[in-house]
């Protein structure tokens, strides 16, 4: 079964109840969606959507979140929606949107045909690697008429990234295993935006599966022998717990990135197809290329990292899409 | 035993009717979106004389859009799965018999599962390999509880159980390697939710099917009654054994698939409603199965309110409020027989 085709099959036509003007467009699963222009209130379904919408500036028209949207702290504050699985339809309903954004990842498609059948526009994201995060950037803010602020903002991040690949040139990529979860142990599938994520910080995942969110064994990782672990955290000193937690646990111990204390630990952002992906992944590099870091400094004043590294108190569980 | 009437039959059933209604009308109300009475009886006034134009958008999606069609889809799987639950319980002679705890709702499960790996767009498909998963297992059941020719209440629930968790497992393990993102929240297929509407062309199909399986289960009530004291005795009595048993076998195996594959394997309904229904009516199959079905309709539209009002807006899956009723229940009733 093909995910985008079952999806597109589940467009309709809808009723349209007026004459105000509407924008036509294709969304990222590959579905036509008619959006009422200019879109004055949105719902997120997503805590990446939630987190993209803000960094366009465009959180006074953001009506309506998930539980799980927790970044920026002041989307706690807006009305909660449900969870991102399990919406609460008729609360969304209520908030009489323009407009509902979802992931493709992370929504049920049974969501979005429930919605249609309410004569909502929902448009959903899909991004399987860094580059389809910031076209989705741009789309979404063509799609919300926040264009100026769109390409601002993705023209920074593309920068950043350029940085980061002169900085990266001629080094052989470090070879990570990724914890999305310890227990069970879970890792990234070669069609995550996350497993580009890692090739651009300079990291390349030992594990290949066609599954977004792969179950792992745990011998799988001591057979590759992988030079990092890479933990994605919500505090700064998760570093050093999680070091001291490994070196006692039987199989996590002989690991040689274990033994060497080649854990890296970066924002649980890395999680989201959002803005904050690309400060997750110059984190990373940092961690993984050191070397590569510290000449730049002397060539240059690093311009990188507009916002400090702002970690968010998401508890571990709600990084786990599968978790939900 | 009070001989059932067709006075008492009505009057048992109105009375039903009655609750059933108040129900809806407090389901109808509750919600993560306060509507108040007042605003309540206006809209429905309004639909009642044909001038449902008038009603605000909001109050005509919510009402009308999503809390009437999910009430309505409760009421029907409460009223399937509890008529299975009463056929089930007359077909193997087992009190304890119930389409969760038998392992028929995770047969169908893994029915619908399949057929929306294989087509994942054809409405009418997930029904009906949800039927056949029911059928299946049902069969693979009776088989399993059956020793020496006799069937062993023990060895039955036995095999009920150990069929349950073994399609539970096939179905997490469809789950875990499927690389098809579609399948991710599958999980309620294992704990029972309701939350999905569904599209018109599949209620009617669930309304007919039901109507067709609960009527042909209702015309072997008589027989029941009789088979209920032993098959060989119902044999001497005039009862088709054979006939009757494969009436009740596809009926409830009919309601059962449909039940679940439009709101997965809701727990322990099936057991506890015609347990309370005989408690209240007695034990006549004629009177069992309309108030089964009305006491199922009931217990669903409750339990799905609690499920959407107790931490709204998130919603918890009904099965998970129908399954912290209903197991006490169960072991209250497994206590009581092995004493």
């Amino acid at each position: 079964m093909s995910p985008a085709r079952s999806w597109a099959q589940a467009s309709v036509a809808k009723p349209i109840a007026s004459e105000t003007s509407f924008l036509q467009v294709t969304d990222e699963a590959g579905r036509r969606v008619k959006v009422p222009q200019p879109v004055r209130r949105i719902v997120s379904l997503a805590p990446s959507v939630t987190e993209t919408l803000y960094a366009l500036g465009a959180q006074e028209r953001l009506i309506g979140v998930t539980d799980y949207c927790n970044y920026p702290p002041e989307a706690l504050t807006k009305p909660k929606v449900g969870g991102a699985i399990n919406p609460n339809l008729e609360q969304v309903v209520a908030l009489k949107p323009d407009l509902v954004v979802v992931t493709k990842t992370f929504n049920r498609l049974e969501t979005v045909e429930a919605l249609e059948r309410l004569s909502l526009a929902v448009y959903a994201t899909d991004a399987h690697s860094v580059e389809d995060v910031l076209s989705s950037i741009e789309r979404l803010a063509d799609l919300v008429g926040a264009h100026g602020q769109g390409e601002a903002l993705v023209a920074s991040l593309r920068a950043r990234l350029e940085d980061l690949r002169q900085a990266l040139a001629g080094r052989a990529p470090r070879r990570v295993f990724f914890v999305v979860w310890q227990n069970p142990l879970i890792s990234v599938g070669r069609r995550s935006f996350l497993a580009d994520a890692l090739r651009w910080a300079g990291a390349e995942s030992v594990v290949n599966a066609a599954q977004d969110w792969p179950v792992v064994s745990l011998e799988e990782v001591v057979r590759q022998e992988p030079d990092y672990l890479v933990f994605a955290g919500s505090h700064a000193d998760e570093a050093d717990r999680t070091f001291e937690e490994l070196r006692e646990l039987p199989g996590w111990r002989n690991l040689r990135a274990v033994r060497e204390r080649h854990i890296a630990v970066i924002s649980d952002a890395v999680n989201r197809p959002a803005p904050r992906l690309i400060d997750a992944v110059e984190q990373l590099a940092r961690q993984l290329h050191p070397k590569a870091f510290a000449e730049k400094h002397e060539k240059r004043s690093s311009k990188s990292e507009t916002r400090a590294p702002q970690f968010a108190t998401a508890e571990r569980k709600e990084l786990c899409p599968c978790a939900q | 035993m009070r001989p059932v009437t067709l006075k008492r039959l009505a009057w048992t059933c109105g009375a039903l009717a009655l609750v059933l209604l108040a129900t809806v009308a407090a389901a109808l109300k509750l919600g993560a979106v306060p509507i108040s009475v007042s605003d309540l009886l206006l809209s429905m006034g309004r639909v009642a004389i044909g001038r449902s134009d008038r009603l605000p958008t909001e109050y005509r999606l919510i009402v009308f859009e999503l809390r009437l069609p999910r009430i309505l889809l409760g009421i029907l799987v409460g009223a399937a799965l509890s008529v299975a639950g009463a056929g089930f319980q007359a077909l193997l002679r087992n009190p304890l018999a119930d389409p969760y705890v038998l392992g028929v709702s995770s047969g169908a499960a893994l029915g619908a599962i399949l057929a929306l790996i294989a087509s994942p767009h054809l409405p009418l498909v997930t029904p009906l390999a949800a039927f056949f998963g029911a059928a299946a297992t049902i069969a693979a059941v009776y088989f399993l509880g059956r020793r020496g020719g006799q069937l062993d209440s023990g060895t039955l629930l036995l095999a009920g159980i150990v069929t349950a968790s073994f399609l539970s497992a096939v179905i997490m393990f469809l789950m875990t390697t499927l690389a098809s993102r579609d399948l991710r929240g599958m999980a309620f297929w294992l704990m029972g939710d309701l939350s999905t509407p569904q599209a018109v062309g599949v209620r009617s199909v669930l309304v007919v099917g039901f109507l067709v399986a609960a009527g042909a289960i209702y015309t072997t009530a008589a027989d029941l009654n009789l088979l209920l004291t032993g098959e060989q005795e119902a044999a001497h009595l005039g009862v088709n054994v054979t006939r009757v048993k494969l009436v009740v076998y596809l009926g409830a195996s009919v309601l059962t698939g449909l039940a679940v594959s439009v709101s997965g394997a809701i727990g322990y309904v099936g057991l506890l409603v015609p347990h309370a229904m005989r408690l209240l009516f007695g034990s006549d199959y004629r009177l069992l199965i309309p108030t089964s079905a009305l006491g199922g309709a009931i217990a669903i539209v409750l339990a799905d309110t609690l499920a959407r009002t107790v931490v709204a807006p998130t919603e918890l899956p009904v099965g998970a409020m129908t399954a912290m009723a209903g197991a006490p229940v169960f072991i209250y009733l497994l206590r009581r027989r092995l004493r």
